[in-house]
């Protein structure tokens, strides 16, 4: 899989690492979780909690919630939200949907 | 809870440009935007770590951005400035309640200007929900301000201007894309011809767009729209399908393409939350995203203290929402004592001469491209409506085969529109599957009533602010 990064009128950020289900995957800083996660080209961000459907990033202005992840922890994060950070823990949500616990 | 004399809600074109105003003026702004940097989602900034080497090859929107962005930043240590911060409810007495770090906060405005934009609207077809599907917004986010292709070979669907953008900014990176599928009709081509003239900077823009969709053979099918998405896990191929003027698919004109990313854009919906929530009185028009608020003169609302200006009232741009934001401003500062009303009836009128010529365009290309009844006969028993509570189609029919046509008793029964988006990715689909099964005017169906927290809040926050 080819990095789908582009470098048109800008320089990246500091290379680093984040941890994806327990993979390396390469970031740099002022991504997003969702952007690193395509650009490497991972696309399910989470399995649905009825039909266990992969969805992914959809909205990329934090409306949808479909790219909610467990970051460093915190479940239900949206990863189009969220910058990385260098080790940062990424897991795909499978687990049950946690969103009854919020409003 | 805090005093303040204009609170802005969005730091986006609009808001910026009635901050930049209202300073000017003498007026003591507060403003408050979700994002952790100003500029709203066309003038996004970089986030730290990507440095700028080249503005030019960012392109024009870029600049323009950066020319409103400066003009805001003089300013700025004017503005009581407060970022990545939620407004999650208006209550009475002129109180907003806000999120920030985990912190619940209220504020008491005397004048109230809301600039909180649009979002793309979501448009429910057989395989919508697949990973390599994203809103045409999202798509371009990813390329201009990630720097990251959404995917190896994408094709575009959807009506209206935002498409041929995004193919030029994909094309540019040295993207692929598969193909522009344009739903919209050119009924009149004088009409758009008389709307265009004067508009030289958009035709500019439209004219370079399709010398570079030309250049690179980019296929560019009109009155055609997306029927579904397939694929194994994610897109794997997009079924497109020739229409009518309803935007019908005409049986037998099917054709496959074979990528592994789709765009949509079927234009924008505005953010009518906070005005809704405020008690703004609100109309229905179809040409400018459906719900919108309802003004007066100078952005005011039906509320005396409360203003709106830019997308959020009914989609227009971001040149329109730049000059809107400016006039608001002023009202507020004339409003306040600030300006008298003949200087700000001055400071006013180049604004509304502008206003008045893009109005006439804009009119003309929303004609053209604005969602027909077709759009929402594509999905099947099983596609899903609602993506948070995973509600298909076939449960919302059978609710609606019984005596059902109020919104929020759909939303009761069955949960749409309950799940962390709070209705905002089914709610406009939802509302025009019942209008067209009920043969309703959408106008008279209502909507979703907006309560706080207008998102997910942590019940601490809540218990903070009752405490207040």
């Amino acid at each position: 899989m080819r990095d789908r990064r582009i470098e048109i009128g800008i320089e990246r950020g500091q290379r680093l690492e984040i941890q994806v289900d327990g993979e390396k995957v390469v970031a740099y800083q002022g991504e997003t979780i969702a952007a690193a996660l395509i650009a490497s080209g991972r696309r399910t961000f989470r399995r649905t909690q009825k039909k266990n459907e992969p969805r992914g990033m959809y909205c990329g202005i934090g409306l949808c919630f479909e790219c909610e992840m467990e970051i460093n922890g915190v479940p239900n994060t949206r990863a189009c939200q969220t910058l990385v950070t260098p080790g940062c823990q990424v897991k795909t949500k499978t687990s049950p949907d946690q969103t009854e616990d919020e409003l | 809870m805090k005093k303040v004399e204009l609170l802005i809600i969005g730091a986006g074109p609009a808001g910026m440009s009635a901050a930049i105003e209202a300073v000017q003026a003498g007026v003591q702004v507060t403003m408050l935007d979700e994002n952790t940097l100003a500029g709203g989602q066309i003038f996004r900034q970089f986030h730290d770590g990507f440095h700028v080497t080249d503005p030019k090859a960012l392109g024009h929107d870029y600049k323009r951005g950066q020319t409103l962005l400066s003009e805001f930043a003089s300013i700025r240590n004017n503005v009581e400035y407060m970022d990545a911060c939620l407004s999650w409810g208006i209550f009475e007495n002129n109180e907003i309640a806000i999120l920030r770090d985990g912190d619940s906060q209220s504020f008491c405005f005397q004048k109230l200007i809301i600039s909180t934009g649009a979002f793309d609207r979501p448009v429910p077809f057989p395989g919508w929900t697949l990973p390599g599907v994203f809103t045409a917004g999202g798509a371009q986010r990813l390329v201009k301000n990630q720097q990251v292709l959404p995917g190896e070979n994408i094709l575009l669907v959807g009506s209206g201007p935002l498409q041929l953008a995004l193919a030029s900014q994909i094309l540019k990176v040295g993207g692929k894309v598969a193909g522009i599928v344009e739903a919209g009709r050119v009924e009149n081509w004088g009409k758009l011809a008389r709307a265009s003239w004067g508009q030289w900077s958009l035709l500019a823009d439209a004219a370079r767009y399709f010398w570079e969709i030309g250049k690179a053979r980019i296929p560019f099918l009109r009155n055609h729209i997306i029927v579904e998405a397939r694929g194994s896990g994610q897109v794997e191929e997009a079924i497109i399908a020739e229409v009518d003027r309803n935007w019908r698919p005409k049986p037998g004109t099917e054709q496959i393409f074979k990528v592994d990313t789709v765009a949509v854009g079927y234009g924008f919906i505005p953010s009518t939350e906070l005005t809704q929530m405020a008690g703004c009185q609100h109309r229905y028009d179809l040409l400018r995203g459906g719900w919108i608020v309802d003004r007066r003169e100078n952005m005011k609302t039906s509320l005396p203290d409360v203003f709106a200006a830019g997308d959020c009232t009914g989609v227009a741009g971001s040149l329109v929402a730049i000059d809107e934001g400016r006039i608001a401003g002023l009202a507020v500062a004339q409003a306040l004592g600030y300006l008298t009303k003949t200087d700000a009836q001055q400071r006013m009128h180049p604004y509304y001469k502008r206003l008045a010529r893009s109005k006439r365009f804009r009119e003309v290309v929303d004609t053209i491209s604005f969602p027909r009844p077709g759009l929402y006969e594509l999905p099947r028993n099983d596609t899903m409506i609602c993506r948070c509570r995973e509600i298909p189609f076939g449960e919302i029919q059978e609710v609606l085969q019984e005596e059902t046509e109020d919104m929020n008793e759909i939303k009761r029964r069955l949960g749409t529109g309950m799940g962390p988006c709070q209705g905002r990715m089914c709610g406009p689909a939802i509302q025009a599957i019942v209008a067209q099964k009920k043969k309703i005017d959408p106008a008279n169906l209502g909507f979703l009533n907006p309560r706080p927290p207008l998102k997910p809040v942590e019940l601490s926050a809540l218990a903070d602010h009752t405490q207040l």
